[in-house]
């Protein structure tokens, strides 16, 4: 079976048809998506400063991530759970949508930054509470700043069908 | 006195005319509109979660307050701005009409003058000497109103 065949098995499923048709329950979904974006980004953004010494100072760096990192993965996990929800109800128009298409590369871009992030600078934060974060801190902070933007924007943009489907 | 006429004008307007008939324009800004949103999200609950005990423990109320003050106002200029573009678009043949529309307008209003008349100055001068209870009231407020603007926000393209 192709992929988009799977995709239509998915959406002709009880569950994402029920999902798809409900009156509440999706307006309900995305409404938590947005929210969960509230906290994730949100919050993101004020870890994102320390790194650039804006913000809260009187907190260390490594402070601040022990801080806010809960609120940032609580976040996160709404989305993704809540965006998952979301995808199952309309698979074949969201892949076949070029701004989903672009949010799901910028998605695996802003994760292998954050990854190279803390599997680097990041992996021992305690070593930069006392000493300038490097000019890469810096880099890492406008790329995710820059994708997480770009995805907010692809988000809110799968709403419109402006190009022909893809599939 | 009703407010239509006065929708009506805002609707006519050629900035609002403008947004109406592009094809991107309200798509576009609605998207800053969004990123706005989450910016206000983080500033608002950084502070009413450390009122509540959460997250930033080791540094005073104020200290956080002052640090998201900023951001808190840069990020309302924003979204203030932004929704007043989308909102004129269609003033007087959508959101008039829409009830989630009204009650986000009465939670915004709401929660600006809460915000500024009472968090605000609560956060930067009180809270050191305040009561756990008061504080947890004071930040348990802010962020049922806020929320409210967020689900009704929301709620207006279901209606």
């Amino acid at each position: 079976m192709s992929f988009v065949g799977l995709l239509q098995v998915i959406e002709d499923s009880a569950f994402s048809t029920g999902l798809r048709e409900s009156v509440y329950m999706w307006a309900c979904v995305d409404g938590v998506h947005v929210l969960g974006l509230c906290i994730f980004l949100g919050m993101l953004l004020f870890w994102e400063l320390r790194l650039f010494n804006v913000g809260l100072r009187s907190a260390s760096v490594s402070e601040t991530w022990d801080r806010l990192s809960p609120w940032i993965t609580a976040g996160f996990v709404v989305m993704v759970i809540s965006g998952l929800l979301l995808f199952v109800s309309e698979p074949v128009r969201f892949w076949g949508n070029i701004f989903f298409r672009v949010k799901l590369v910028a998605l695996v871009l802003a994760g292998l930054n954050a990854l190279a992030f803390h599997y680097s600078i990041g992996k021992r934060l305690v070593d930069w509470d006392a000493r300038p974060l490097p000019q890469t801190a810096h880099l890492v902070g406008v790329a995710s700043i820059t994708l997480w933007v770009l995805i907010v924007f692809c988000g809110r943009l799968i709403a419109y069908n402006w190009f022909a489907p893809l599939v | 006195m009703s407010l239509q006429p006065l929708f009506q004008w805002i609707e006519g307007t050629e900035l609002a005319v403008a947004i109406n008939n592009s094809t991107y324009a309200f798509a576009l800004i609605e998207s800053v509109h969004l990123v706005a949103l989450a910016v206000i999200g983080g500033a608002v609950l950084v502070v009413d979660l450390r009122m509540f005990g959460l997250g930033f423990k080791n540094q005073p109320v104020a200290a956080v307050a002052t640090a998201a003050r900023p951001w808190l106002i840069g990020s309302l200029l924003l979204i203030l701005l932004t929704g007043y573009l989308l909102f004129s678009s269609l003033a007087a043949g959508k959101y008039y009409w829409n009830i989630a529309y009204w009650w986000k307008m009465y939670f915004l209003l709401a929660a600006i003058v809460y915000t500024f008349t009472v968090r605000q100055p609560f956060a930067l001068r009180r809270a050191a000497n305040a009561s756990v209870g008061v504080t947890k009231l004071v930040a348990g407020v802010s962020i049922f109103l806020w929320l409210g603007v967020a689900v009704m926000g929301r709620a207006i393209g279901f209606i």
